[in-house]
């Protein structure tokens, strides 16, 4: 037992930081369906917090409501969680959830 | 700056200002139904919760301000743009939290359609799905009268 852990490559600390830059990560804010808030209420929230115009922003409520969830947006963790929090101020229930992608 | 009048039933009303009262209450200690802290990084949990509780703290305090003394001697609240974002918010975490430690029971397309026969329901449920159907009507009014996308 003892032999075939000492034959296990090692990965160095470079390898390990050129993995991490090959695999980045995108942050998902999904919006999931609630049997409470109006949809014309969630329609105003997803305009103010997000700036969709208004077709847009019933695209998305459509969806949360017929499908359970949508991700209104996607990037960069700081905005996500920015994001994310404000639409949980506005009571909109919101989850964050990361996407892992490869990268030239 | 645009106001609106609501000229309301006190008796009617008062009632439900309980339910409101109680749930605030509530509202006051743990973050609503919408906040889902087990999606969220490790290391931002504890500060969001006590953020998000921070302002639902204060947007309740918004919603119960309207119910002082005039409502109380006049039957009437003022809507306005300055209230009505926070009091758009405090009405949806109400209602929330309602429908968590009360509604629950309730169907969700019953909910959706309103299509529940009140005189069905136990004297605490029905108190808490008129108390539900009231802060719903108020939001109604702030979105047509107040819109916040539309007034800004």
């Amino acid at each position: 037992m003892n032999a075939a852990v000492e034959t296990l490559p090692m990965p160095s600390p470079a390898s390990e930081t050129l993995t991490e830059l090959e695999h980045a990560s995108r942050w998902l804010v999904v919006v999931l369906n609630d049997p409470v808030n109006l949809m014309s209420y969630v329609v105003m929230v997803f305009r103010k917090v997000l700036g969709l115009d208004e077709i847009q922003a019933r695209k998305h409520m459509l969806e949360v409501h017929e499908k359970g969830r949508s991700v209104v947006w996607s990037g960069a963790r700081e905005q996500a969680e920015a994001y994310a929090y404000t639409l949980q101020q506005w009571q909109l229930t919101t989850v964050l959830e990361s996407e892992e992608y490869e990268t030239d | 700056m645009k106001q609106i009048e609501v000229r309301l039933s006190v008796e009617v009303v008062a009632p439900l200002l309980d339910v409101v009262r109680e749930t605030a209450q509530q509202l006051r200690a743990e973050p609503s139904p919408a906040v889902h802290l087990p999606s969220l990084p490790d290391d931002l949990r504890d500060f969001w919760r006590a953020d998000v509780v921070k302002s639902q703290t204060s947007d309740l305090d918004t919603l119960l301000g309207l119910f002082g003394e005039t409502f109380i001697s006049e039957g009437v609240v003022y809507l306005d743009s300055r209230n009505a974002q926070p009091v758009l918010r405090a009405t949806a975490a109400v209602r929330l939290q309602l429908h968590r430690n009360q509604l629950s029971g309730l169907s969700e397309e019953e909910l959706e359609a309103g299509e529940i026969s009140i005189d069905a329901l136990t004297a605490p449920l029905r108190r808490a799905f008129v108390c539900y159907l009231f802060l719903a009507t108020l939001q109604e009014l702030i979105l047509h009268h107040l819109n916040p996308v539309e007034n800004a």
